[in-house]
Order: structure tokens, then C-alpha cells, then sequence
């Protein structure tokens, strides 16, 4: 079997074997649970295009994710838009200021973007906790229309239900995806690289670095704003602690814990951690508090330490071991 | 011979040191060109000028007889100025074909927008980069003799090797002129003959060089015309044996009486 046909099959596997899950596992506190470790890999995918690809540490990823949610709710409440369009109208609005977010990358670097995404985000939290006429403030906005069913021929297909919502966000998700590899394996990624490894020698080979810049933050922001969408209309609340930088140093632990930069590591970090802090839950009794920060901290500082390239980096690194030579792409890069 | 790059009263004050003063030369096409002086004369800075990594304060570049002093560094670049660095500046975490296929990307027409839009709607059947780009990219790391790396990541290639990557990387924005910071630093013997042969196949290929070199048996064994700085000035400009022998070269060098009095 050549190795295009196997990467096929396994492909299709992985997918089909995503199509039954609901089916096979029904509870549907589980598939809650699976309905937001995709929506944060959204978060994951769209922050790591950002940060591990282009070397911008944006750490007010969560404004993204609260403008997205607010508009999509938004819309659908008080104009009475389809969740549908609302969703991408989130990620768009989100996309916009995105762009705006891009200016201050342009001058300012590393500690002190990192300072200014965190202002950033934490302006547009205390716009949502005080323009309470339009927010309801720190009470938030509930009552959330679910998402309106779809015609497809003579099938009418509903939202109620956490397995309805899950082949949404599971598409949502394989789409992210798809654009995600698509940018980053390319001419677009390659020169969203060099400017992340050298910015003075992009430019000496004609990279225009500010535009490439401005245009990475708005791709990533409209992704993250789908995913607040998209977490509007399942859960169906949203408050100011959508955009707190819990959300985004969520995002950030769990991409840096998957492999930042490399494509696969942000769904596996969502993924684990997701399942891992609901497990965790079941302990807090037993300690008397919130475990799950303390071990986020732990792992992050583990990962930090000793695996840049994360999880993947790691198993990359063993492929690699036990197969002799292997490229060297995206391995667990110890000389970063 | 036509001119291609001409340097008019070129100046560049850092706060009230001047480390570039009033330089004017003009490079003609398709000729090698040295550009010498002692340690902190204000090569780098002459070469920074003209690709526009840094603004000059005074004073004109002329590139083809268009004007593009203080224009940035990609625009410079786009217009076929390419150059290297005294301090290597790869990109270390992309695969040295990568870099190449980095430069490879026809920039003047393609923006972000266009390339994100196109890396969406390409082909399934295609692979990664554009076939005609790939094979372009292996070509020139053939040239600089690292075609075997290919796939290794450039931060992983040993110093001597990374020089050559920059080099490669460079011609691959097709620039007219490329301007070269000391490229033979750091290298041995053996590789230093292989150095001096790519930089004159680089010629062949109708690229004007302009490079900044401190070894010696590199320079005058390439250069056509040797341009002499010191402390920001232009002290000779000519043959290389004639420059060799300036008076003014020598005292530049080896100190003149004042300063071996001390």
C-alpha cells in the first residue's frame, strides 16, 4: 500500500469512527463534555496559527471567543437573525477586531504584545460587564436560541439534544482543520514562519511582515469567534467570563501541552485535557478545591521544561527513534 | 558598462556618531565587487542602507535609475535586491528547502490574502508547494552545494553550512543584485575554495555582487573592483592591486606613524 492510500484510509477511520461515536457512547453528560473539548479546539487550532506559527503571543485570544459568542447571541435575540448566519457574523465581527488587535503586533513584540492582547481583552470583558443594556452585564445573556433546524431535501434536521450539537462542532472542527493545514502547509505558512523565526530576514527576502501579520490575527479571531458562536447557541449562556484570561490561558495550557506549531497537538490537548479536567472534577471533594488549575500549572511547566514540541513532539521523537531516520519537521524541537 | 546600483552622499548618523559618511560609488552590472575596511568602519551599515533594513540620514540609492533609499526591506528586496547577513538570520525552525521555497514565492504579486485564498483552494492531488517552485528550491541548494540537507531542519546545520543556506535563500528572489556580508567567515580552507568558486558561478549568471569580506585570499582573488571605507569614509576605489597598495589602504590597516608612536 503506497503511503497516500494508507494516510486515505486512515482518514476516512478516523472520521467514521468520529460519525458513531454518539452512538455508541450516549450519555449525554460525556458528549457534553465532547461538544466543548471541540469547540475548544477551535480555540486551540485558531490560537496555535498565531502563536506557534507566526510567533505572536496573543494572550487576549478569550475576546475573541466572547465577541464571536455575544454577537451570534446577539443577533439572533434582539434581530432575530438565524443562529446560522449569526455564527458567521460572530466570526467575522471577531475577524474585524482581530484585525484592529494586529496594529500594536506590528510594533511591539513578545512581553509587550503579550501585556497589550492581555489589555485588550480585558476592556472588552468590562464592556460586556457594564453596558449592561445590552449584555445584562455580569448576569449575562441567557435564553439563547438553539440552532434552527436545516431543511436537506425531504430531512429536517434538529438541534436539541448534546448529539445534535455534536455533529455541528464535529464539522465546525474538520473544517478548522482542513483551513489549518491548508494555511500552514503552504507558501502562506511557510512566510508565516520566517517571519516567526526571523523577522529581519522575511523582510530581506520580501516578505511584507505587517501585512502578513494583520492578516494571521484576523484569520485566527474569526476563527475564535465561530467557536463562541458556536458555544452561544449550546450552551445557550454567555457572560463576561467568556473573554476572562482563564479561557485563554485554557487555550494556551492545553496547545502548548498538544505541541504548539504543530497541526495535530492543539485537538490533542483539547481533547485530553477536556476529558481530563472532567475526571478531575470527581476528585475536587476529595481535595477541597479546584485540582485541575493546580495540575493545568504542573503540566505546563513540565511541558515547558521538557517537551517543547509537546505530546506530538514526544511521540514524533519515538517514531523517529524507532524508525532510524525520520524528518525532522515539528520534532520535539530541544534546541528551541 | 550601465550602472545598475549608484550610491549618492550616503550617510548615516547613529544619535552623534557618524558611522557612514558621504560614501559614493556606483556598481556596474554584472561585476564583482569588494567592499573592505577594518573592524567598525561602517560596512554592514553601508550594506543595511542600501537594502533598507535601516533608513539612510542622508543621501540617495539609485537602482536602476529609480530611487529606493528608504524604502523597507521587502520592497527593496521585491525590486531585485537581495542580500545575507554577517550574523546568519535563517529561519530555524523551517526545513532548508523551506527557507529556499520562502524566497521561491513570487511576492510582487502574491499578498497574505491571495496565498491563504490559494493554499485553500488548491488542488487535493497537488502536493505541498508548487511543483515548478520545488524543484527550483532543490536546484539551488544544488548550487550551494547542500542539496543533501535538504529536509533537515536549517537549525540544525552546522554554521559553515547555514551561510550557504542564506545564499541560496537570497537567489531565490531572483534579486539583479545581491549583496553579500561576509559570507566566508568562520570557514576552512577547503571550504573557502568552494566559496570563491559559488560566488563567481553566482556572476555567471548575470547577478552584480557586492560583498563585504575580511579574508583576504577571498577578495582579491573575486573582486574586479575593491572599494576601501574607513571610519565611514571612502578612502580607495579601484583594481585591486592598485587598492592593495594605496598608501592610504595601508595606513588604514596597519596604523599610520601617529599611531605607532603610541
Amino acid at each position: 500500500m503506497s503511503r497516500q492510500v494508507r494516510h486515505l484510509l486512515g482518514t476516512v477511520a478516523v472520521i467514521a469512527a468520529l460519525l458513531i461515536l454518539p452512538r455508541v457512547i450516549q450519555e449525554r453528560y460525556f458528549l457534553h463534555v465532547v461538544v466543548m473539548a471541540g469547540i475548544y479546539s477551535i480555540m486551540t487550532m485558531s490560537w496555535n496559527l498565531l502563536a506557534g506559527y507566526s510567533g505572536q503571543l496573543n494572550l487576549g485570544h478569550a475576546a475573541f471567543f466572547g465577541i464571536g459568542a455575544y454577537t451570534s447571541a446577539l443577533v439572533a435575540m434582539k434581530l432575530g437573525v438565524s443562529p446560522w448566519f449569526g455564527l458567521l457574523g460572530g466570526g467575522v465581527i471577531a475577524g474585524f477586531f482581530g484585525f484592529l488587535l494586529g496594529f500594536p503586533s506590528l510594533r511591539l513584540s513578545g512581553p509587550y504584545l503579550a501585556i497589550t492582547t492581555i489589555g485588550f481583552a480585558e476592556i472588552l470583558r468590562l464592556v460586556a460587564v457594564n453596558w449592561v443594556d445590552l449584555t445584562r452585564g455580569s448576569l449575562g445573556l441567557s435564553g439563547i436560541p438553539l440552532l434552527t433546524p436545516i431543511r436537506v431535501g425531504g430531512l429536517k434536521l434538529e438541534f436539541y439534544f448534546e448529539r445534535d450539537y455534536y455533529y455541528v462542532v464535529l464539522a465546525a472542527v474538520l473544517f478548522t482543520y482542513f483551513c489549518m493545514r491548508r494555511f500552514t502547509d503552504s507558501e502562506f505558512g511557510v512566510s508565516l514562519q520566517a517571519l516567526r523565526d526571523d523577522e529581519q530576514g522575511a523582510q530581506s527576502i520580501g516578505i511584507h511582515t505587517s501585512q502578513y501579520k494583520l492578516a494571521v490575527f484576523t484569520l485566527s479571531a474569526f476563527f475564535a469567534g465561530i467557536a463562541g458562536g458556536l458555544f452561544a447557541h449550546f450552551a445557550r449562556l454567555v457572560s463576561p467570563d467568556t473573554m476572562s484570561l482563564h479561557v485563554t490561558f485554557d487555550t494556551l495550557t492545553m496547545t502548548m501541552i498538544g505541541g504548539l506549531g504543530t497541526t495535530a497537538g492543539p485537538i490533542l490537548g483539547a481533547v485530553l485535557l477536556s476529558l481530563l479536567s472532567e475526571w478531575l472534577r470527581t476528585l475536587e471533594d476529595f481535595f477541597k478545591m479546584d485540582i485541575r488549575l493546580v495540575l493545568y500549572g504542573i503540566l505546563l511547566i513540565l511541558t515547558i521544561r521538557f517537551m517543547h514540541g509537546g505530546l506530538v513532539g514526544v511521540f514524533q521523537g519515538l517514531k523517529e527513534r524507532f524508525s532510524g531516520y525520520g524528518r525532522t519537521r515539528n520534532g520535539g524541537a530541544d534546541h528551541g | 558598462m550601465a550602472e545598475i546600483l549608484k550610491i549618492e552622499n550616503l550617510t548615516k548618523y547613529f544619535g552623534g556618531l557618524c558611522a557612514v559618511d558621504d560614501v559614493s560609488f556606483s556598481l556596474a552590472e554584472n561585476v564583482i565587487t569588494g567592499l573592505i575596511g577594518p573592524n567598525g568602519a561602517g560596512k554592514t551599515t553601508l550594506i543595511n542602507m542600501i537594502s533598507g533594513a535601516i533608513p539612510p540620514s542622508h543621501g540617495r540609492i539609485l537602482f536602476n535609475g529609480a530611487d529606493v533609499s528608504g524604502r523597507k526591506a521587502y520592497a527593496v528586496n521585491n525590486r531585485g535586491i537581495a542580500r545575507t547577513f554577517q550574523v546568519v538570520r535563517i529561519f530555524s525552525k523551517l526545513t532548508a528547502l523551506e527557507n529556499v521555497l520562502a524566497g521561491l514565492v513570487d511576492r510582487r504579486q502574491k499578498g497574505p490574502w491571495s496565498l491563504a485564498f490559494a493554499s485553500l483552494v488548491r488542488g487535493v492531488a497537488k502536493g505541498s508547494y508548487n511543483p515548478e517552485n520545488r524543484r527550483a528550491a532543490e536546484r539551488l541548494l544544488d548550487l550551494v552545494g547542500i542539496g543533501g540537507y535538504r529536509d533537515e531542519l536549517a537549525g540544525n546545520l552546522p554554521y559553515a553550512l547555514t551561510k550557504r543556506l542564506e545564499i541560496a535563500r537570497a537567489l531565490a528572489t531572483r534579486p539583479k543584485v545581491l549583496l553579500l556580508d561576509e559570507p566566508s567567515s568562520g570557514l576552512n580552507p577547503a571550504e573557502l575554495v568552494d566559496q570563491i568558486a559559488l560566488i563567481r558561478e553566482i556572476r555567471k549568471q548575470g547577478i552584480t555582487i557586492l560583498i563585504i569580506e575580511h579574508v583576504m585570499k577571498v577578495i582579491m582573488d573575486i573582486s574586479e573592483r575593491l572599494i576601501v571605507i574607513h571610519y565611514g569614509k571612502k578612502i580607495a576605489d579601484g583594481k585591486p592591486e592598485a587598492v592593495y597598495t594605496d598608501p592610504n589602504v595601508v595606513e588604514a590597516y596597519l596604523g599610520g606613524e601617529s599611531h605607532a608612536a603610541r
